[in-house]
């Protein structure tokens, strides 16, 4: 199904391919259809072959799969680039002057810029945490936003992940298994490189270590194999030289953290855990949690261990918080956002929610709490007795619920079944904070492979393409 | 290093090389098993009987039928059956699992040469395998795979404490189970002398020697000439064979020096040490002795006890 109104990443409104597309396009018309399939067979089998897969929940225990990878990449000319980066470093900065300051003072609840009770409400707002402030101050270590483009081509900002966004290794990966397949599209095109990630990434978690330590020991907490984000961690702790710790390798002695090892206990200074606050510490959250680490919070109130991101962080990328950003932008910097965002309406105010209800038909609308495409009703898309049933449940819980008008997401040219065609897409930038806050440039496309599907989680049927960031002419 | 990492690492090795075992022993029982079952069939059928006793706690799955081939139930058991603790597809997927859980531990050839036995073995289970030719085919084509991953290992890993964990698992799996191969066979071949089928008899002793990959290794030290005395004591007591018991023991000591350091003596450290000098020093007094029942019995013994030292010293916390 074409994509109607969607913005073309590719094309104009005419059809002729905008000017950063030219050369590939050129390239792809070279090529016999039989070459490029063999080529995508080459693709699909060197994802299966390297283990490059996801775990599906719901599913068989442990059912592993390729994530679907497109392989016609998405180009982003240096100059819109610099302006999504600037838009991305003012909100990370944002972001994390907002966390300081809710679990220091509360300025901005006190200056009623945000409402008292939408983030305290908050389950992702941690109480235990209140003065509990990470070293130097940085929260939000690791950030993947994810960004759309209306049907004006205008990026957007749809959503901030500050707890453990994931995504990055396919990023990386995606790069990879296009030079090996592809080759050829790269001799035109100045891409910037993005291989340097985990060495950034290293270089930000060294900075969250709790004092100066000649050598810190740097971990991955990952919650185990079942994880679906499982190959990420396991590829970014070869990629770091790092060790992929479970909860189970780690003890807490004397308020320090230790892991378990052929020789004793070693001790660790930071933890880039991928596990969520809840389940961090059985003592301080769920006390059902067998992934954590029992003591683990004493000894980060303590001031002996770095977290990334830090617990209680999750406050920041709520679903309602997001509708007051561009307010904290101004309040903590003074500037107005560079990147719009979509508008949005809040089940916790009675007049939004009066309107969601009667206009959930032509409304998108999620669960705060839920991410990866769960727990969400697509209103132009869903029939009666499905909104009857969604809004009914909202009733019960409504500050638990947020809704926007549908987006429609940009499309690109996307190889299914032996033909190119528009399928609609995202981007997730990733942002580092250490040092200095530095962005990858390039990101994880998302794309929805099924025809006119808006949704492009892996989970739920989407694939993803490299991206591809342009150096800017003599750079 | 993390002990759950080393405990993986120490079983992946353990995983491969038993998968590496089954490979070799289903085609050198299924080649004896060819030969002989026209001749005698009741030795055709201990033969596969053994493999019971080497894995003791495999089933058969599929009944043995009485026109099909007489290998048939036991090669599906293990080789595709994957509710078979000694199959080659669960071994390969515990080590693929094995290895899974520690993947940043690994080289990346190590985990691609790994995940492509795995997922060719996976083809074989969901596609069956109709005869005894596609069986042999497979098995080549997966006691390939597996050596490439073992080369995979040695040409791409750092010598590391990982290392000498994986290897450690390797070398302990490959003397237990040599050693179980020696106790299961042995006494009927002893007690078989005296039924005088000369070539029937050689026979024998030939696939224990390739059931063990050590007949040209044999052949190079004392020819083409079978002689027990000489292959049992080549299968003990040899200083270089790689699946001798005493170039085994000598192989798990040397690895867990190398994690432990030479300066201390561990538990598992001990026990090995003990049993290498059992199998070195008292190699004549043995074979004059000719209990190789007992003498079996003791090193599977004593082997069982190192491998319950080693996973206290190091994996257990």
């Amino acid at each position: 199904m074409p994509e109607k109104k969607a913005f073309d990443e590719a094309f104009d409104g005419s059809g002729t391919a905008r000017q950063h597309y030219r050369p590939l396009v050129s390239i792809l018309e070279s090529f016999t259809q039989s070459e490029i399939e063999r080529r995508e067979r080459l693709q699909k089998l060197s994802l299966m072959d390297q283990g490059i897969t996801f775990t599906v929940y719901g599913e068989k225990e442990g059912t592993e799969r390729i994530f679907p990878f497109d392989f016609v990449p998405r180009v982003i000319p240096a100059r819109e680039w610099e302006r999504l980066q600037a838009g991305l470093v003012q909100r990370v900065t944002a972001l994390n002057l907002f966390i300081l300051d809710v679990y220091q003072g509360q300025k901005c609840l006190k200056d009623r810029v945000i409402p008292p009770e939408i983030v305290l409400s908050r389950k992702e707002y941690k109480r235990e945490l209140l003065n509990v402030i990470p070293p130097r101050q940085i929260f939000t270590h690791v950030v993947g936003t994810d960004i759309i483009r209306n049907d004006a081509g205008e990026y957007l900002v749809l959503e901030d992940n500050c707890r453990c966004p994931s995504g990055v290794s396919y990023v990386l990966e995606n790069r990879n298994t296009l030079h090996r397949v592809f080759p050829e599209f790269f001799k035109y095109y100045p891409v910037r490189p993005i291989k340097d990630y985990p060495t950034l990434l290293l270089d930000t978690l060294l900075h969250a270590a709790p004092r100066f330590s000649e050598k810190p020991v740097v971990v991955i907490l990952t919650p185990g194999m079942a994880n679906s984000a499982y190959f990420e961690h396991s590829f970014l702790a070869r990629e770091m030289g790092v060790v992929l710790v479970e909860g189970r390798d780690l003890i807490v002695e004397d308020n320090y953290v230790f892991m378990r090892t052929t020789r004793g206990k070693q001790k660790v200074d930071v933890i880039y855990r991928r596990v969520d606050d809840d389940f961090i510490d059985p003592l301080t959250f769920r006390r059902d949690s067998l992934l954590g680490v029992p003591g683990l919070m004493n000894v980060y109130r303590e001031g002996n261990v770095g977290l990334a991101n830090a617990p209680g962080a999750g406050v920041a990328d709520d679903k309602s918080v997001y509708a007051f950003m561009p307010a904290l932008i101004r309040y903590y910097l003074g500037e107005d956002a560079l990147l719009p965002q979509v508008q949005t309406y809040l089940g916790a105010r009675a007049q939004d929610f009066a309107y969601i209800r009667d206009h959930a038909h032509q409304l998108v609308i999620k669960t705060t709490g839920d991410s990866g495409g769960y727990g969400m009703l697509m209103g132009p898309f869903a029939s009666k007795k499905e909104i009857e049933a969604y809004v009914g449940q909202m009733k019960k819980t409504p500050s638990n619920y947020i809704a926007q008008p549908l987006v429609e997401l940009s499309a690109h040219p996307t190889y299914v079944d032996g033909k190119f065609e528009p399928r609609r897409v995202d981007l997730r930038p990733f942002i580092l904070y250490g040092e200095s806050i530095r962005v990858l440039p390039g990101g994880l496309t998302r794309v929805a492979l099924r025809p006119g599907s808006y949704v492009v989680n892996s989970s739920q049927g989407g694939g993803s393409k490299d991206t591809w960031v342009l150096a800017a002419k003599g750079a | 290093m993390l002990s759950r990492v080393a405990d993986a690492l120490y079983w992946m090795g353990r995983y491969l090389e038993r998968a590496e075992n089954i490979t070799r022993l289903l085609l050198v029982t299924e080649d004896f098993s060819s030969e002989t079952q026209g001749l005698a069939e009741d030795l055709a059928q201990t033969a596969w009987k053994d493999m019971l006793a080497i894995f003791p706690s495999a089933q058969l799955t599929r009944e043995i039928t009485p026109f099909a081939p007489l290998s048939v139930p036991y090669l599906h058991a293990f080789f595709t059956d994957q509710t078979n603790a000694y199959s080659i597809n669960f071994s390969i997927r515990k080590a693929r699992e094995n290895a899974r859980s520690m993947r940043e531990a690994l080289t990346l050839e190590v985990f691609l040469a790994l995940n492509e036995v795995f997922r060719s073995v996976e083809v074989y289970e969901r596609k069956g395998m109709p005869d005894l030719p596609a069986f042999r085919d497979a098995l080549g084509a997966t006691h390939k795979g597996i050596f490439t991953v073992v080369g995979a290992i040695e040409h791409t890993s750092t010598r590391d404490e990982g290392w000498h964990f994986l290897k450690l698992g390797e070398s302990f799996e490959r003397s237990y189970r040599s050693a179980l191969v020696l106790r299961t066979k042995l006494p009927a071949l002893l007690a078989a002398e005296a039924r005088g089928d000369a070539p029937l008899y050689y026979t024998q002793w030939r696939t224990l020697l390739r059931g063990l990959s050590s007949l040209e290794n044999y052949r190079r030290v004392y020819g083409a000439r079978l002689e027990p005395n000489l292959v049992i004591g080549f299968l003990l007591f040899d200083a270089d064979s790689p699946r001798s018991l005493r170039y085994g023991a000598s192989i798990v000591r040397d690895y867990l020096a190398a994690i432990s350091g030479l300066a201390e003596l561990t538990a598992p450290a001990r026990i090995i040490g003990k049993l290498h000098a059992d199998l070195r020093y008292d190699d004549e007094a043995q074979m004059r002795r000719g209990d190789f029942a007992g003498l079996l019995d003791h090193v599977v013994g004593e082997l069982a006890k190192t491998h319950d030292a080693i996973a206290t010293q190091y994996f257990v916390t």
